[in-house]
């Protein structure tokens, strides 16, 4: 018996804004979610590799006979058994097994695959290297002087290696200097503004080495099937490239590899290179024919990992009496280690925040990186600029309180507004910083608590109370640094009004699922339980460039946006035949199509799709697209709209310093974030509150300890990462800006809240005891002695620019 | 290779045996020998409570035991809790509260949260974050995990804190 | 390479005791926490033969016995820090419990374990310096069970290294318990509450009369090879009134007393300026008791 439908309205409703849990968090929390680490192929093999003992020393001989002799041993690789090995990294100066010498002492130098961890283990110990020794550079200074040993001499010195060089193309031949990079950036007058400057003030400053410490290690599985095509379970984050680069690297066609990301421990840009082991284990496969999995131990995640770059930096700033700034110039020397990876291209970072982070007139940067044998550095979140942002937030209190301006007022009075375009080329299309800069110091109470801290610097007590205040500026719509900085997405609606969305974003547990289902479901007007996100699979998903540069919520939002508004004009059109009326009469909501004025329920999106289906056209509701942001390319002078956004924050950081200790206690964190538009509520606070006590850790805890190119302390028991009883209080505010490009308004935030933290920090440690310390991390010790004038003495001499 | 031992113990509620190396990690045992994976390695050396299992109801470092130890005991790992009423509270409110990000070191926090929440059931937001000292997050920056557990505490004694 | 030739795991303290004496070559294991790490990181070999002695009962548990309190070897830092016995007499201890690693490590690492382990930096070891705590030590050497016991403060001879003979093993430890007016408080330097390997440790006790420590004990852990009594500090404490002045002075000679190193967590430098000052701010609050 048919009843009557009853006519039903639907109420409208917005996911946008909510706090939607990950979707991928029950699996987690239930263990079921399976790592890399979980991840066991028939037949696997499991790889280790035997590192340098060495700093920087000659390989003289190889013997890997008794480890080949060990029973349940299927391969022991060295640089002599690849003939075809080429260099790796970004600038190809790194080939994954070392032939002729270690350079430091990452260094790989052999490989075993067995049938278990301990039969490779054992192996690794039976292998005999015979080394001759170099002398050892690990001071950036020393390296950049003339006549200082060469990391990377040229041309590769005739006989002696011969033996175990490869025959195969090596592009990278050597280097006349250790200079593995160089930036030169300028605009306006410099000197002339100088001169024209009432207050002018110069600092050298001290960042140092830390590394990402996810909490999984890393990773990876090759295995060849038996046509040779290869399949790599792999934590990178960035498949397409990797793709393509592991083809190169392999003489490979690029289509007979196919990279699956398993469930990432964590990125935080450590994995946007390849890295040696990789290609070990790929080579280990190919020699073995098994599938071969290599996985680190802790201490081998902190030895061979690539750390942040190490930067001694000086910068000289002036303003004007009335508070206006007048120049920058900064010179900067980066530790880059004995190889090229990301961590020497930091500098395009660092520049857009001396060139932008307030309105700068003049700004003359240069900056080199230099080859040593320390370990060498890679990407870390927010990329160089937690360094760059640590030395100018300094000078904007200094800078103040040399000409007696309230150190709020001074940097409002810098901060750019929407509309205004940066001596770099930077369009701020949409600006929240005075908004951050406003909202962070009134929830804070700064201006009440800066007064009292100074009055109180000296009164009794050991505990001196400080609030600093800091901001940042960082590339929040993607950032061009390849030819493209596109995603795409394809999008399936089914018969029972499920949405599949395959997209080539790469979730690493940031929440880009969620949030691209957010986005789409609300296109479609359905729940978030009709859709089923696929990804992380290179034989599957679509291009992308890439989880970086902050860009997932708005490059890959755009592409799955528009592919959804594809989706629904297309459900709408086949509705308006159907109830012969306009398309733009009907819209989607709660699962059903409806008049848009009333919100009257037609048909609900499952039979909608059934009718389609079974139509005569048959037609399946299937769309496609592919987003480039409006960003450009920089011109050789780097200047150009890098991004086609901008996030913006300001931090306050309040202390408590231990003058008897030197400890500093960090009590509260009030952080305003200019984000565009919150889309998930849940997310985005996740994100802030994780990059702000990653920052705290790079403020007060963290640093890897090197000295003479050996680590001293590769664990968590020395390298110290924030614990739960450590985090300050944290208060944040989003300041909604409506970005016009942003997918629903929002710009990304995923390095934002970690890159003004340490800055800040060292404001408020001014403010409680009026002693400036230029050195990171703030530890008791170092805190101590500045305090007690047995301080360290910063000194870089500025590089006559070229 | 090194000598074996058998155990005869209990995981996740179920009386098992196991033929392990005397040198083996309780967290090598589970993960290779009995095949449960949700317990993760993070560092081997106590200093991470990723591996954090149950114990004869205490949370031990599973990485720090030795799994000929685990003879005569009661192991229960994050895929036992799930059998747990109380357990399902605590992993839909780290779901709820956005507790979770990379998650891998979820199922250790989930683990000692469940600890915690068993010796100190009114547990405030001071003791919950000293009850997980031991684990490290690299995600969150703790807070949404500390007041995942703070929501279950309530729940365990209404009106304890706000 | 040896590899381990048997597993054990005697159920009383007279089979331990023998497999100790038919052997040298034992490795004992306890709680693990140390033992595990040490062994897979490769800084500590496992000998032929691993004796686990987690089921001998005579280990166990936490009891008044002839005017002392006897901590089992096995006792777990948690089971102390619950302990009423502890609670009551001894809360310095709970003191050291409260910052000694994590719950899951206090859960299993053992009293007995931390003292043989004689890290100069052992959380446990400054406070049971300052308890006047005694060891007490089994062996079998000709067919019967012997015990002695030692003071803490003469058990400790250098990094990882005691007076235990290869052939005993930690039964465990004897505190005389405190009079009246009992005195005694421990310090741990960290920047977090608990998992730290402290930097420096102090333990101060004594019987406080009038605003002054009597029976001064002091300790100070890693500031030295072993867990160190400091009797050039204890005499400049002992019985003075806690001005200002003694104050400073008995913080000036704790400086000068200790002997730290330079390592990845400190210079020597500044744990002596730690000493000097947290001294002094534990003296203050002592007079303020």
């Amino acid at each position: 018996m048919k009843v009557a439908e009853k006519t039903k309205f639907i109420q409208p409703g917005t996911l946008i804004g909510k706090r939607i849990p990950k979707m991928d968090a029950p699996e987690k929390a239930s263990g079921k979610t399976r790592y890399i680490h979980d991840i066991d192929l028939p037949g696997q093999l499991y790889g280790k590799i035997l590192r340098s003992e060495r700093v920087h020393a000659r390989i003289k001989h190889i013997d890997t006979a008794a480890a080949k002799a060990l029973p349940g041993v299927h391969a022991v690789i060295t640089a002599a058994d690849i003939v075809d090995q080429r260099p790796i990294g970004v600038a190809k100066d790194h080939l994954p097994l070392k032939t002729d010498k270690v350079r430091s002492l990452r260094d790989e130098v052999a490989a075993v695959a067995a049938e278990s961890e301990q039969i490779a283990l054992a192996a690794l110990r039976l292998i005999k290297v015979e080394y001759e020794d170099l002398p050892i550079l690990t001071d950036p200074a020393e390296a950049i002087k003339p006549g200082a040993t060469l990391i990377h001499p040229e041309p590769r010195q005739p006989g002696g290696q011969d033996a175990l060089k490869p025959s195969g193309p090596v592009a990278f031949t050597g280097k006349p200097d250790n200079i593995a990079m160089r930036f030169d950036y300028c605009h306006g007058d410099v000197v002339q503004a100088e001169a024209e400057s009432d207050a002018v003030v110069e600092d050298t400053f001290k960042l140092h080495y830390v590394t990402h410490c996810c909490m999984g290690v890393s990773g990876m599985i090759a295995d060849f099937d038996s046509s040779g095509n290869l399949l790599m379970y792999s934590n990178t984050q960035v498949p397409f490239l990797h793709k393509r680069e592991f083809a190169e690297y392999l003489n490979m066609d690029p289509g007979r590899i196919r990279i699956i990301q398993p469930a990432i421990g964590g990125g935080f840009g450590s994995k946007l290179d390849i890295y040696p082991f990789e290609v070990i284990c790929v080579f280990l496969a190919r020699a073995a024919k098994r599938p071969v999995k290599l996985v680190f131990t802790r201490e081998e995640e902190f030895i061979s990992s690539p750390t942040r770059q190490p930067v001694l930096l000086t910068l000289r700033s002036g303003c004007k009496r009335d508070g206006s700034l007048t120049f920058r110039t900064v010179h900067t020397l980066h530790d880059n280690g004995a190889y090229t990876s990301w961590g020497a291209t930091t500098p395009f970072v660092m520049m857009q925040t001396f060139s932008s982070l307030y309105r700068v007139p003049n700004c003359d940067y240069h900056t080199v990186a230099v080859y040593t044998n320390n370990p060498y550095a890679g990407s870390f979140r927010g990329y160089g600029n937690l360094q760059a942002t640590f030395a100018v937030e300094a000078h904007m209190d200094k800078l103040a309180e040399a000409i007696g301006m309230d150190t709020l007022e001074f940097r409002l009075k810098n901060a750019q507004e929407q509309g205004e375009v940066s001596g770099q080329g930077m369009e701020f299309d949409s600006c929240g910083f005075k908004e951050c800069l406003t909202t962070a110091a009134e929830r804070s109470d700064f201006r009440r608590k800066f007064a009292e801290n100074v009055k109180n610097r000296n009164a009794p007590g050991a505990i001196k109370r400080g609030v600093g205040i800091a901001s940042m500026l960082h590339v929040g719509g993607g950032a061009k640094i390849y030819p493209s900085d596109g995603c795409g997405t394809i999008l399936k609606l089914d018969d029972f009004g499920q949405v599949t969305l395959i997209t080539g974003a790469s979730e690493i547990g940031q929440g880009s699922e969620t949030v691209l289902s957010q986005l789409v479901c609300e296109e479609l007007g359905l729940p978030m339980s009709a859709l089923t996100v696929v990804n992380n699979d290179t034989a599957i998903t679509p291009w992308d460039v890439g989880v970086h540069a902050s860009r997932t919520t708005f490059i890959a939002g755009n592409s799955a946006l528009g592919a959804a508004r594809l989706a629904k004009a297309k459900v709408l059109a086949a509705a308006a035949r159907k109830f012969e009326c306009p398309a733009e009469e009907l819209d989607l909501r709660g699962g059903y199509v409806i008049k848009a004025a009333s919100g009257e329920a037609l048909i609900d999106l499952p039979r909608l799709m059934r009718n389609l289906h079974f139509s005569d056209k048959a037609e399946l509701v299937m769309t496609t697209f592919y987003y480039e942001p409006p960003s450009s390319y920089q011109d050789k002078r780097y200047k150009g709209n890098v991004s086609a956004a901008y996030a913006w924050a300001s931090q306050v950081v309040e202390v408590e310093v231990d003058t008897e200790t030197g400890i500093v206690k960090m009590t509260k964190i009030t952080a305003a974030h200019d984000v565009g538009r919150v889309l998930n509520r849940l997310g985005i606070e996740g994100q802030i509150e994780g990059g702000i006590v990653m920052g705290q850790g790079y403020a007060l805890t963290e640093s890897l300890i090197i000295e003479n190119g050996v680590m001293r302390n590769p664990s968590f028991r020395d390298y110290k990462l924030v614990t739960a009883p450590e985090i300050p209080e944290i208060d944040i505010s989003f300041i909604e800006t409506m970005d016009g490009e942003g997918p629903q308004g929002a710009k990304g935030v995923g390095e934002a809240p970690a890159i003004c933290v340490a800055a800040a920090t060292a404001n408020a440690i001014y403010n409680a005891t009026g002693v400036r310390i230029c050195g990171l991390p703030f530890t008791p010790e170092r805190v101590y002695r500045a305090l007690h004038g047995k301080g360290e003495k910063l000194y870089l001499a500025p590089e006559k620019a070229a | 290779m090194s000598l074996k031992h058998d155990i005869e113990f209990k995981l996740n509620g179920v009386s098992r045996c196991a033929s392990v190396r005397v040198d083996m990690s309780a967290l090598d045992m589970l993960r290779d020998v009995a095949g449960l994976t949700g317990t993760k390695y993070g560092c081997g050396e106590g200093e991470c409570g990723a591996c954090t299992i149950l114990v004869d109801g205490l949370s031990l470092n599973s990485c720090l035991m030795f799994a000929v130890d685990c003879h005569g005991r009661d192991v229960v790992t994050i895929e036992g809790l799930a059998a747990d009423a109380k357990a399902d509270a605590l992993r839909a409110a780290f779901v709820e509260h956005g507790a979770v990000q990379c998650g891998y070191c979820t199922p250790g926090m989930v683990m000692q949260a469940s600890h915690l929440l068993a010796t100190h059931p009114d547990a405030d937001a001071e003791a919950i974050k000293r009850g997980i000292e031991g684990n490290l997050c690299r995600c969150t920056g703790y807070t949404k995990i500390v007041e995942a557990i703070a929501s279950v505490s309530r729940t365990g004694k209404p009106g304890a804190r706000s | 390479m040896t590899e381990i030739e048997q597993y054990v795991a005697p159920s009383s303290l007279e089979q331990a005791a023998e497999y100790l004496q038919r052997s040298g070559e034992v490795t004992i294991l306890a709680g693990g926490t140390d033992l595990m790490p040490q062994s897979q990181g490769g800084r500590l070999k496992i000998k032929r033969t691993l004796m686990n002695i987690q089921h001998i009962p005579e280990l166990k548990g936490i009891a008044i016995d002839g005017g002392a309190i006897r901590i089992g070897a096995l006792a777990t830092i948690t089971e102390i820090m619950q302990s009423e016995l502890i609670k009551k007499h001894l809360p310095i201890l709970i003191e050291a419990c409260d910052h000694f690693a994590s719950d899951q490590i206090r859960n299993a690492a053992t009293l007995g374990g931390n003292v043989c382990n004689a890290s100069p930096a052992g959380d446990m070891l400054v406070p049971l310096l300052v308890l006047d705590a005694e060891v007490e030590l089994a062996s079998k050497p000709d067919g019967g069970l012997t015990r002695r016991r030692l003071p803490l403060s003469e058990f400790f001879v250098g990094p990882g290294k005691t007076r235990r003979a290869p052939s005993e093993l930690l039964a465990g430890l004897r505190i005389g318990l405190p009079g009246a007016h009992h005195y005694a408080r421990f310090f741990k330097f960290g920047t977090r509450p608990a998992l730290d390997i402290a930097t420096i440790s102090i333990g101060i006790a004594g019987t406080l009369n009038n605003g002054a420590l009597s029976s001064a004990r002091v300790a100070f852990g890693a500031v030295a090879p072993v867990p160190m009594r400091a009797p050039r500090t204890e005499q400049a404490l002992e019985a003075r009134r806690l001005d200002a002045a003694t104050i400073e002075a008995v913080a000036g000679v704790a400086r000068d007393e200790v002997t730290p190193i330079d390592d990845v967590r400190a210079s020597a430098w500044y744990r002596k300026e730690l000493i000097h000052n947290i001294t002094k701010r534990m003296l203050d609050h002592v007079a303020q008791a």
